[in-house]
């Protein structure tokens, strides 16, 4: 099948942008190629839910709110009571999903097309977060997996921290190139790398 | 009053110069020096003409509270006007104007407002201005007319018209302890609290921590307090769990422990680097905060107080401490209370000669005596200022024997040569925040002060700004309130033992005619203004307030409030605490409009695209915002105008075929067991009998029995639906049924979710559109059996997958044809292609709109969150077997009147266009005002009928089918028969969408 | 203001959405008294002391809440789920 066209289009500058002269302080990145998949349990079916996510992507987290799991090129966070991110680069994974989770355990909903992974790293990405997001972006209040649900103005995001120095912003496809552009402009002051 | 830069001392880089100027004129200053400190130092005494009177103004305080010398800042045609001398710290190429004066401050021709000084009272132009109660210019209106000239006599600095071409950014920020200031009583809190370990915020207004240490001669563990206070910071920014933010205001206290700062980042910079910021915006959530905000000094209202060279005792200690500047050969104090002691003992230590201190105080300590004796000035104890003498500034000041019992004067008027006076009337503790916070002030007797109120959120306040005056005790308490678990080692002070307590004197009144006393400078507001807005009734602080504008410059009244109150509750016979206080408002100190609006300014709203926008721009579309939408309005050929645009693009869709970006419509994924139930409940009509693979139209109401929103649901699954919604209304329905079904029916086993971005939708409409799908669409058949009106199938256009709906919104043989939104410029691109050979043409929302007035389909026009489903003709939709959101409530009396509006259809009898919002009126010639009885919701030229059309809401409807009336809009000056006609204008049975 | 969602934790009151009094119960919804639906959809209480209102989270977890909040003070006193409460709701 054809590749998924980028909405970000000519705003998806690669090099060097901003006061990069020291160094970049965070490199941007679109994250293609990865399929995104909402699971969503009944309020009786979390744990059961749990498992079979599990079972389906070998990845388990723990039932808390916001919890989550980075392994590899698969990543599972919750952001919302029942809701969780199931993420992979091999698109068999809505499969697998469909096939562990029956309409009496939850519902599966394919977002590969609907929402935009950008990938936000380097030394300085939690001051250039903390200009967007008005959440909390520092190490004990957001751990590594960990997910969040949270706004930019009028953009609906979904956070994931993938390690100390790198989260990815899920955000609304229609959105992405507006949002690609405020984040450049926010990251312009640390220097910033599109990769 | 001369000044002039002293040999040494002041925290200023003298091996460095810096170049500016003011008022059009070279001046250098040094690294450290802020406006007001190199213009002293260059002699320059004269820093503005006042408010009202355009009296000559000099500094008075040092600080955020400098009420005088406000100045404009001209950065090519950007000029930032207001900004106080005092914290405006110089740079390389700073060009600063003074305000308020024409042609320059020596001179100023409206300083002829002084001779008519009585007149200018308070109230007075509200009192000469009111205008006659009869006539063209009555009441307001007069005054309206008046007021652009008085305003230009009187104001401050005006504000320029440039684009402002700064940056300016917001920042989140979280902390366990905020400590606000980093006098003595910050530093050592910040450390108690640091210890912890919890993450500590320290805001500090001004470039350097240090606040009352900066200007002390105490000594602090054997080294200068300012030393002490520099390492101290030092320490405290060196760990990892502080963040030490100098230049930055705390302005605003709310709700949940919400605070607001301004960092100024790089206002005190010639250059800035790439991306950096001219000022940061925080908003700083903290779960606790130490309130160190240090207090201000208050003036004593005294005759003549105004005249340049008449200062605070603190402002001319400070000048000379910190910026090593002079404000005054011969210095003379003039006091109700012990800190001038200090100031002047300061002050001596500098070389400065000190004439004499006047104290109203009958009695003073034997420390302030010594004090006096030691550095040679003349003690008059029982004795106040009663007038000034200046020439461009002051030269002697008139001294009076006082009584602070009675205050009364007595005795032979004495003149003493001075050329400045530090003048100390107590101290108010800066408890703007804990009142901003929601507090009421509460008074101490012995400080003569307010002092913050019990806190209501979780803050403590500490240091001079709870009261405590002294170094000693302002350490051990900041040590205690810091933290609860650690208490730092206290430093060793050597300081004079001073009494914290003031003489309740706020005035000084000579019997008979006198100088004019001020209050609030800023807003030339003096003692008989108060007196006089007692006499005319305006008893209230607020009405006193606003009537003298007391207190309501930018200052907020730092140095006036509470000599301005206790003047009033003299005159009232009152205590001060009786006669009550403000609440203060953020912002604390003037904040600038750029950085509240941080990165949001000029293209306020995000953009949303649909995945085929570039195309649209690349095909010549004309786009226009709809919502955050940017959505083509017509596709321009060369030449055309917007209604040959569209009416060429309407007519291809009527005569071929043409397609249509609907990506915008709202989509929601609707999931679950009990999700055709739940469909049941919300919609007016059925849908748990829609059979799979199947959509269908529906009307959804408000819970009073207003229509909301429409649309098709697609059942793509036994218990999965796909709703689609109107563009605009996609966030509201959303939430309409996320309401419904977390808190009425939380039972209902049903899962939502926005794919509104997943989708990409085509529509495709004519009566070639088939002819299209049928050259390109593989893997499915389209004909009229596999796909009949409202039927689903699944297939592809290449090797992409692909959702097609029989549906029209345009009343033609249409489909809407969805893929996934990566591929929808793909699908798109292949569509136009297979319709090559069917001339198809791309259309916006414009035609879009033309066939659907042609018609008669609704959108949120005419569900304008007024009318019901019988206004729309849309009453065959509501089910009569099963309740609905809104049924009970739809058969009310007021929503079945006949004499409401009704959809109907216009037509122009004169060929000529209808302006939407035009009245329906029954005048043949426009009058005003009219009759209405609707109104045009939508309007357009229809190719169809070759006519201009509408619809209109209009009394009465239907049953006015076949009347002659006129559409009517004064404000566009359009005037025009038409005829009130079916909405249906065009095929009215349907045939061509369900051939 | 800030809002402490159950599941988000505590967030600025940007991210929220009022929807309204969470006192009122929602009638029968095959009932047909005027009064009842009257009384459900126009009558408000403004009571100047603790109250309980309808806020989502629709920056967040999009999820509703009853929040209990004096209405003089702001103070919030408890915030739960709107799905975990038993009183809100038609008794269909």
């Amino acid at each position: 099948m054809a590749d998924l066209q980028s909405p970000l289009g000519a705003a998806y500058t690669p090099g060097n942008h901003g006061n990069a002269a020291g160094g970049a302080g965070v490199t941007l990145q679109e994250r293609t190629n990865v399929s995104l998949v909402q699971v969503t349990a009944w309020s009786s079916t979390i744990p059961t839910v749990l498992t079979a996510i599990g079972s389906a992507t070998g990845v388990i987290i723990q039932n808390k709110p916001g919890n989550g799991r980075v392994a590899g090129e698969k990543s599972v966070f919750g952001f919302a009571p029942g809701r969780f991110m199931v993420t992979s680069a091999t698109p068999d994974i809505e499969q697998r999903l469909r096939a562990a989770i029956s309409p009496e355990l939850g519902t599966i909903v394919v977002l590969t097309h609907g929402r935009t992974v950008i990938r936000v790293s380097g030394s300085r990405v939690e001051w250039v977060l903390a200009k967007l997001f008005a959440i909390d972006f520092s190490a004990h209040a957001f751990p590594v997996g960990a997910g969040r649900a949270t706004l930019h103005h009028d953009i609906h995001t979904l956070i994931q921290r993938i390690n100390e120095e790198t989260f990815d912003l899920y955000v609304f496809r229609t959105f992405a190139r507006s949002f690609w552009k405020t984040l450049g402009h926010a990251a312009e002051e640390v220097g910033y790398r599109v990769e | 009053m001369t000044s002039w830069r002293l040999p040494q001392g002041g925290r200023i880089d003298r091996a460095k110069s810096i170049g500016f100027t003011f008022d059009d004129k070279a001046y250098s200053g040094h690294p450290g020096d802020t406006l007001a400190s190199a213009l002293l130092a260059n002699g320059i005494t004269l820093f503005g003409r006042s408010f009202k009177y355009h009296r000559p103004r000099g500094l008075l305080a040092a600080g955020s509270d400098e009420p005088n010398a406000l100045v404009t800042i001209i950065s090519g045609d950007v000029r930032e006007p207001n900004v106080r001398a005092t914290e405006l710290e110089i740079y390389d190429g700073l060009v600063v104007r003074s305000q308020n004066r024409f042609p320059s401050l020596e001179y100023d021709f409206m300083a002829v407002n002084q001779l008519a000084g009585p007149l200018l009272s308070a109230g007075f132009y509200y009192k000469t201005f009111m205008g006659p109660a009869i006539g063209p210019l009555r009441s307001t209106r007069f005054w309206m007319f008046c007021e652009r000239f008085i305003r230009r006599a009187a104001g401050l600095g005006k504000a320029g018209t440039a684009a402002d071409p700064d940056r300016y950014e917001r920042m989140n920020a979280f902390c366990d302890v905020l400590v606000v200031g980093s006098g003595p009583a910050g530093l050592i809190a910040a450390e108690a609290a640091a210890a912890t370990g919890a993450r500590i915020i320290i805001a500090e207004e001004r470039p350097v921590a240090g606040g009352a240490l900066l200007a002390s001669s105490e000594t602090i563990d054997g080294r200068p307090p300012a030393v002490w206070a520099r390492e101290k910071a030092e320490a405290l920014a060196s760990l990892p769990n502080v963040r030490f933010l100098t230049r930055t205001s705390v302005w605003g206290y709310y709700d949940g422990n919400v605070l607001t700062a301004v960092e100024h980042v790089s206002d005190h910079k010639p250059n800035r680097t790439i991306g950096q910021p001219r000022q940061r915006h925080w908003v700083i959530r903290t779960g606790k905060t130490i309130l160190a905000t240090g207090a201000f000094e208050r003036p004593i209202v005294f005759p003549g107080n105004d005249c340049p060279g008449v200062m605070l005792a603190d402002a001319v200690r400070r000048f000379a401490m910190e910026y090593g500047v002079g404000t005054g050969k011969n210095v003379t104090f003039f006091t109700n209370n012990d800190s001038a002691y200090d100031a002047a003992r300061t002050l001596a230590l500098t070389g400065t000669n000190i004439t004499a201190i006047i104290d109203v105080r009958s009695d003073v300590s034997g420390t302030c005596t010594n004090i006096a004796k030691a550095i040679g000035a003349e003690l008059l104890v029982g004795y106040a200022v009663t007038g000034t003498h200046a020439g461009k500034s002051l030269s002697s000041v008139t001294v009076q024997h006082f009584n602070a019992q009675t205050g009364r004067l007595s005795g032979a008027p004495r003149e003493i040569k001075t050329d400045c006076l530090g003048v100390s009337g107590g101290w108010s503790p800066a408890i703007h925040l804990a009142s901003q916070a929601g507090g009421k002030p509460e008074w101490d007797e012995d400080l003569q002060a307010f002092l913050a109120p019990e806190p209501n959120q979780n803050w403590v306040v500490t240091g001079s700004a709870a009261g405590y005056m002294d170094t000693i005790s302002v350490l051990s308490d900041a040590a205690t309130k810091g933290s609860a678990k650690t208490r730092p080692v206290l430093p060793q002070v050597e300081a004079p033992m001073f009494d914290s307590s003031p003489a309740p004197i706020f005035e000084i009144e000579p019997a008979g005619k006198s100088q004019k006393a001020f209050v609030d400078f800023q807003h030339d507001v003096t003692a008989s203004d108060i007196r006089l807005a007692y006499r005319e009734g305006f008893h209230s602080v607020e009405h006193l307030k606003r009537y003298t504008t007391l207190g309501m410059a930018t200052d907020q009244g730092k140095t006036s409030n509470v000599p301005g109150l206790a003047i009033m509750a003299d005159v009232r016979g009152i205590s001060i605490p009786a006669a009550g206080t403000t609440r203060f408002r953020a912002p604390f100190t003037p904040v600038s409009m750029g950085v509240i609006a941080g990165e949001r300014y000029g293209d306020l709203r995000p953009h949303r695209l649909t995945p085929m926008h570039d195309w649209h721009i690349a095909n010549g579309a004309k786009t226009y915002e709809a919502g955050l939408w940017h959505r083509p309005m017509i596709y321009r050929s060369h030449g055309e105008t917007v209604e040959q645009a569209y009416t060429r693009e309407a007519r291809a869709v009527r005569e071929s075929v043409g397609i249509v970006d609907v990506s915008t419509l709202g989509k929601i994924d609707i999931q679950g067991p009990d999700a055709a139930e739940f469909l049941d409940r919300i919609y007016t009509n059925m849908f748990s009998t829609l059979p799979v693979g199947k959509a269908r139209y529906g009307l959804m109401l408000r819970e009073d029995g207003i229509a909301f929103d429409d649309g098709t649901t697609w059942r793509l699954g036994e218990t999965q639906f796909l709703m689609t919604t109107t563009t605009a209304n996609a966030g509201p329905v959303m939430q309409h049924l996320e309401y419904y079904l977390d808190c009425v029916w939380p039972d209902l086993r049903v899962h939502l979710t926005s794919v509104t971005d997943v989708w990409a939708g085509a529509a495709l409409s004519g009566p070639k559109s088939r002819a299209v799908l049928e050259t390109c669409v593989t893997g499915t058949k389209v004909d009229n059996n596999a796909l009949p009106f409202m039927g689903i199938v699944q297939g592809h256009i290449g090797d992409i997958p692909v959702m097609i709906c029989r549906l029209s919104f345009s009343g033609e043989l249409a489909y809407e044809i969805y893929s996934g939104a990566g591929h929808g410029t793909q699908v798109w691109e292949a569509l136009i292609a297979a319709g090559k050979q069917f001339n198809i043409v791309p259309y916006g929302l414009e035609a879009l709109g033309t066939l659907r007035i042609e018609k008669g389909h609704v959108t949120g026009a005419e569900i304008d969150g007024r009318t019901t489903a019988h206004d729309l003709h849309l009453d065959w939709m509501l089910s009569k077997k099963k309740p609905f959101i809104g049924s009970a409530m739809i058969d009310r009396a007021g929503l079945k009147n006949e004499h409401r509006l009704s959809l109907v259809g216009l037509i122009s009898l004169d060929n000529q266009s209808i302006n939407g919002g035009s009245h329906i009126v029954s005048d043949k010639a426009p009058r005003e005002p009219a009759d209405s009885f609707g109104h045009v919701t939508a309007a357009c030229y229809s190719p169809a009928l070759g006519k201009y059309v509408a619809l209109a809401l209009v009394k009465h409807g239907t049953s006015m089918i076949g009347k002659r009336v006129f559409a009517t809009d004064l404000l566009r000056d359009k005037h025009g028969a038409v005829e009130i006609v079916s909405h249906h204008m065009f095929d009215k049975d349907g045939s061509r969408m369900h051939g | 203001m800030i809002i402490k969602c159950p599941y988000c934790g505590p967030r600025d009151v940007i991210e929220y959405t009022y929807q309204g009094d969470a006192t009122r119960t929602r009638p029968d919804a095959a009932s047909t008294d005027q009064n009842l639906w009257n009384a459900y959809i126009y009558d408000r209480t403004n009571p100047a002391k603790s109250h309980r209102e309808f806020w989502l989270h629709s920056g967040g977890c999009r999820q509703h809440l009853i929040v209990t909040r004096d209405m003089s003070t702001h103070m919030i006193s408890s915030v739960a789920f709107s799905r975990d409460n038993k009183n809100v709701g038609d008794q269909r």
